[in-house]
């Protein structure tokens, strides 16, 4: 129980160092995002089944933050959500590895599906274009802030399930 | 008449050789032989100050050590704090000195009213360009509302909350602003694009377009007041087989750096589209 109400302050400032921070961090015009990161770190834990509960609060609070269609953010991070389990599933000797697998399908996909929903909304973006110059430089972004959002879940599901040792 | 006797003259001898000494020693006359006669004195005085102040040293220096250090630490903690106090206060001039030229440029243009606001987020896709602000629905500030630093042309207000408002840039890739050459009778639009690159678009093959031509809003449309500030021409692209021209634009603000922003609170938006005529059925 303690697990599902504790998404809400994590994600909450999450969300806060996105927007004030993390996304003025810009490397070309890619940018990290820390839930996508918090989603994949928790949702390849053993433990984390809630993680579907972690991509919905996180993406309902981006999507109150941002101009993306609303509640349209929740969706990549479901799917996010999705993968980091089916890989925890097969990969759960080895999470970091499923996390960097998790973190590198998940961005694609959330890239795609919001360049996709941009351009329904009437603006041409270039998928070439936007692919080259934003999702590369968000991957590197991505796999630059992992370990340290790693190592943070961690220590928050260490504190929530103390008999948990194992990682 | 009583003579005088030899112990007063003698002391009178002795008061004007005194006296004479006295004056003679005053006027500098007696530098080189007190000169000649003290250095001897002095540099035997200041040897023995400093053997002694060696010997004295060797036995308080412990105790001063253990001041030092403390004093050390004190004066490590007032200049760590002090230095903490400096950059709040060159955090705090360099906000006085946006907020100076936000100021400046309202006084420039005292038709429009005004809102300063601070940025304090940006958008978290990286798709689109927009930034946040601290000031909302309470604060005055609706949809549609032009946004503007000292510099020129930011964007516009895209959505407000009580508290806080989403300001899209022109750099956005949905964004379109139309603009005129200052200095040719021309009308075209600029566009953002996902790189943040402005491109201006849809002028004329009769323009001549220049680089370092400074673009300003045209007012058309009513989504912008007019003869703002957006750019400068850097890069034509003209081609002679299409209808209009192309050229790409330096914005005159730099989206990256901006901590506030100025909202034009008095610009009434248009909503042209129910001018705008439509297929008939």
């Amino acid at each position: 129980m303690l697990t599902n109400f504790i998404a809400i302050p994590v994600m909450l400032v999450l969300t806060i160092l996105q927007i004030t921070a993390v996304s003025r961090i810009v490397l070309f015009n890619g940018r990290a995002d820390l839930v996508l990161l918090a989603v994949a770190a928790w949702g390849v834990r053993e433990r984390g089944k809630n993680v579907f509960l972690w991509a919905f609060i996180g993406g309902l609070l981006i999507s109150f933050t941002s101009a993306m269609p609303l509640l349209t953010p929740i969706i990549p991070y479901m799917i996010v959500a999705l993968i980091a389990r089916i890989f925890q599933d097969r990969l759960w000797q080895a999470p970091i590895l499923s996390l960097i697998i998790v973190v590198f399908a998940g961005t694609l996909f959330q890239h795609i599906f919001s360049i996709a929903l941009i351009q329904l909304n009437g603006v041409n973006l270039g998928f070439l274009q936007s692919i080259q110059s934003v999702t590369m430089p968000s991957l590197l972004l991505n796999f630059f802030f992992l370990f340290p959002v790693y190592v943070l879940i961690s220590d928050i599901g260490k504190w929530v399930f103390p008999e948990e040792n194992y990682e | 008449m009583k003579s005088v006797s030899p112990q007063t003259l003698r002391s009178a001898v002795v008061v004007f050789l005194v006296v004479g000494i006295l004056f003679l020693a005053l006027g500098g006359f007696l530098r080189p032989v007190l000169g000649a006669v003290m250095d001897p004195f002095v540099g035997a005085q200041r040897w023995i100050s400093e053997r002694f102040m060696e010997v004295y040293d060797f036995f308080t220096l412990p105790r001063d050590v253990a001041d030092l250090l403390q004093k050390n630490s004190e004066l490590t903690d007032e200049v760590s704090s002090l230095q903490s106090q400096v950059i709040q206060l060159q955090e705090q001039l360099r906000e006085a000195d946006v907020l100076y030229s936000l100021l400046d440029f309202a006084r420039s243009r005292p038709q429009d009213k005004y809102i300063a606001s601070a940025v304090i987020g940006r958008d978290p896709s990286p798709f689109l360009h927009y930034i946040i602000i601290d000031h909302g629905s309470d604060d005055g500030i609706q949809h549609g509302m032009p946004v503007v630093t000292q510099q020129g042309l930011v964007g516009k207000v895209d959505a407000v909350t009580a508290s806080a408002a989403s300001v899209q840039l022109i750099s956005d890739p949905g964004s379109v602003v139309n603009v005129r050459l200052q200095n040719q009778i021309a009308d075209a639009q600029i566009s953002g694009s996902v790189t943040g690159e402005v491109t201006l678009e849809m002028l004329s093959q009769n323009s001549e377009i220049i680089p370092g031509e400074i673009l300003l809003t045209s007012g058309l449309g009513g989504n912008y007041p007019g003869d703002v500030i957006v750019g400068q021409i850097v890069e034509t692209n003209t081609t002679e087989n299409e209808l209009f021209q192309t050229a790409l634009v330096q914005p005159v603000v730099d989206f990256s750096a901006l901590r506030a922003v100025l909202v034009i609170t008095n610009f009434n938006t248009i909503n042209i589209n129910s001018l705008v005529p439509t297929a008939a059925p």
